[in-house]
């Protein structure tokens, strides 16, 4: 709770001021594949050092490992899919919900990346975006990158656009 | 202004009584014609209405529904169309505060308006209208909303004379039976005044429906139309008013034995009849303002009632009228003090602050009316305490300047009813302030969220925003963050953007607003719906000057 009325202050004070967004390195991935995802975090919140970064796994994002970072904690979140998916012959039905790397400190000069590798179910919508919605927390503010554009909305109106990577067909 | 002098002024008022009472009439008229506002000023205010004013449709809307900020009854509904034909609206239903009202037909494209006249309690009609477009905004219809000048002056004569019959003719008829005690003086002209009042009271009751309609003076013989007429609150004063009239006139004509209970039920009606309708008996809280209309209608019947039987007496037989005189003198001051503390009480309660004295119509005519008092208890002082014992003890040259002093104070009363009468055309600053502080509201309706937005008072200036989320199907929504976003492109002013608190009530709130300018502005509200999801709706709102 206390976490939300700190935040509730960062959207007071802060969004507007996004000079660059958080997005991936890569920005189109096949489904049925493999990614690699190279989070890219430009900045921090309003000049203030980044202490944690949360990415939510969207549905159809299944196996995912994310990379450990020196100095972080590196925690994540497991439930239930929604549905079963086929993973190497196998039925999948829980898995990685939620990845957090907390309790480090990355000054608002500094850049840094975060990395998960995760595996795109075949039959995701290919030709359609999939978003990964991040929320990145400072010293007592937030960025929430977390908008996902309506169908039609333009991506660029979006003040905080959440991250996301355009799906192709399987190769 | 030493007490000779006051006499000399008196006197000189006595030479120009005729002259005098031409200028004063003539004031009146003209404050009249400048008071009268030019559009009916809301008593019940409109507070919503969908589709909203200005809103563009993509279809044919199957019912319209109109908002006020208190209990109103339709009068009119008129929906007219882009080329200008008017269809009216005759199937509505009343829930609460909101007037639902179907419409059976397809409405072509481009802008029409819902025109829509109510009546409030306090009996007095209101309209507006509401434009709004299919498709996309034509040329709006014309729609008179013209004030029918003809119409006002009859509602206003009407109104003088049914003061007249009330104040003069029951209010004589009871200073007849309880104050002249035999003496008959003046009973033509009490009669006379009756006569009047009982012409009158119907009269207005079928203007009062033609204003509650907006239909011309060449209608008052249909039936619809004093049906209207009866139905608001004024169709009850018109009632009691006749009755009054009635006992009055029994009180005078009827067997000598009943002559002084016929009257005191008269007076009684006099105050009833003015405490059943009119902006004063509308005020809140009620438990005062119809108590004091009451006692102020009774009073000044009681007052003006009895100067023209007691001049007329002093005239005609002063060796009699010295009783009269004496029982009237005695029984004045009492009845003066419960006046004014009634009619201050009023004036503070409907007036507020002291700048809408001069700042609203009503406040002109309320000083306008005061400074007529202000002439009017000069002379009656004078008359009290200067001549009534001289004139008492019989001395001829003194009777003279109180029968002339009285006549002034006759023409000084006549005009005070012109004044009373022109306020039935000016709402008091309490509706203005009541109608001000509406607050301007929206319901945003999205799949993914709605909200119940106000901005309390809907007008610019520091302002509070309250909202009530729910998800798209009406169901609870627990939101974590609650961000207004106000914006408004055209007027070059960034984004005013404020974090909403929860008090607690279910609702969320934004204080220590400002909005700096009045028109359409654009507000949004960025939900926080759990950490990762966040929804945005928006909509227009309209804010007032």
């Amino acid at each position: 709770m206390n976490r939300y009325l700190l935040s509730a202050g960062a959207l007071v004070l802060g969004t507007g001021s996004a000079f660059a967004h958080v997005t991936f390195e890569t920005q189109e991935a096949a489904v049925g594949s493999t990614y690699k995802a190279v989070l890219r975090v430009p900045h921090g919140c309003d000049g203030k050092a980044t202490t944690a970064v949360r990415v939510q796994i969207p549905e159809g994002v299944i196996s995912v490992k994310p990379m450990p970072k020196p100095g972080w904690t590196l925690q994540v979140k497991k439930g239930k899919y929604e549905k079963s998916y086929q993973l190497h012959g196998q039925a999948v039905t829980s898995g990685v919900k939620e990845v957090d790397w907390s309790g480090g400190s990355l000054p608002d000069e500094f850049y840094e990346e975060f990395i998960f590798r995760a595996t795109l179910a075949a039959d995701l919508p290919a030709g359609q975006t999939l978003y990964f919605p991040v929320v990145q927390e400072c010293d007592g503010v937030a960025e929430r990158w977390i908008e996902i554009p309506a169908s039609g909305q333009d991506e660029d109106s979006l003040e905080s656009p959440a991250p996301g990577i355009k799906l192709v067909p399987r190769e | 202004m030493s007490a000779a002098s006051l006499q000399r002024a008196v006197c000189t008022a006595c030479k120009g009584a005729s002259r005098l009472a031409a200028g004063l009439l003539a004031a009146i008229m003209l404050l009249a014609a400048i008071a009268a506002p030019n559009q009916a000023f809301a008593h019940a205010a409109l507070v919503t209405a969908d589709p909203a004013d200005g809103a563009v449709l993509g279809q044919s809307p199957a019912h319209f529904s109109l908002t006020f900020s208190e209990p109103a009854s339709p009068l009119v509904l008129t929906l007219v169309r882009p080329d200008g034909t008017a269809v009216p609206l005759t199937s509505f239903r009343l829930n609460g505060q909101t007037v639902e009202i179907d419409n059976s037909q397809m409405l072509g494209s481009g802008t029409h308006v819902l025109s829509w006249r109510v009546i409030s309690a306090d009996g007095h009609p209101v309209g507006g209208s509401v434009l709004f477009s299919i498709g996309a905004p034509s040329a709006a219809p014309a729609v008179s909303e013209a004030v029918d000048l003809d119409l006002r002056s009859a509602i206003w004569v009407a109104k003088v004379f049914l003061y007249a019959g009330l104040f003069l003719g029951v209010g004589g008829a009871f200073a007849i039976a309880w104050l002249a005690q035999g003496g008959r003086t003046g009973r033509r002209f009490v009669i006379a005044a009756i006569l009047c009042g009982l012409a009158a009271a119907p009269l207005s009751l079928g203007l009062q429906g033609l204003d509650a309609l907006g239909a011309p003076l060449t209608r008052l013989a249909q039936p619809g139309v004093w049906q209207a007429g009866l139905a608001t609150s004024f169709g009850w004063t018109a009632l009691i008013a006749v009755v009054a009239l009635g006992l009055g006139l029994l009180s005078l004509v009827g067997p000598r034995g009943g002559a002084k209970l016929f009257a005191l039920a008269g007076l009684t009606g006099v105050g009833a009849a003015l405490a059943a309708s009119g902006h004063a008996s509308a005020a809140e809280p009620q438990w005062l303002t119809r108590p004091m209309v009451f006692l102020h209608g009774a009073g000044i019947a009681f007052w003006a009632g009895a100067l023209a039987p007691l001049g007329l007496a002093i005239r005609r037989k002063p060796a009699e009228a010295a009783a009269f005189l004496r029982r009237f003198s005695h029984t004045i001051l009492p009845v003066v003090a419960v006046l004014a503390a009634t009619g201050i009480v009023l004036a503070i309660i409907q007036v507020q602050a002291p700048a809408a004295l001069l700042g609203t119509a009503y406040g002109r005519l309320l000083l306008v009316k005061l400074a007529l008092l202000f002439f009017l208890f000069t002379l009656a002082a004078t008359n009290r305490w200067k001549l009534t014992r001289p004139a008492e003890a019989g001395e001829t040259e003194v009777q003279r300047r109180l029968v002339r002093s009285i006549g002034i104070e006759m023409l000084i009363v006549l005009a005070i009813f012109g004044v009373a009468a022109g306020w039935r055309f000016t709402p008091p600053p309490r509706a203005l302030a009541i109608a001000a502080a509406q607050p301007a509201s929206i319901h945003i309706h999205t799949p993914k969220a709605m909200a119940d937005l106000s901005i309390t008072p809907g007008h610019v200036g520091p302002v509070a925003a309250s909202m009530i989320i729910m998800t798209g199907d009406f169901g609870p929504l627990d939101a974590s963050q609650v961000t207004l976003v106000l914006s408004k492109p055209d007027s070059g002013i960034e984004p005013i953007k404020r974090a909403a608190i929860k008090p607690g009530d279910g609702t969320w709130r934004v204080d220590d607003l400002v909005i700096p300018v009045p028109g359409r502005w654009t507000v949004r509200l960025d939900i926080l719906v759990s950490d990762f999801e966040i929804v945005k709706i928006e909509a227009p709102i309209d804010i007032r000057p």
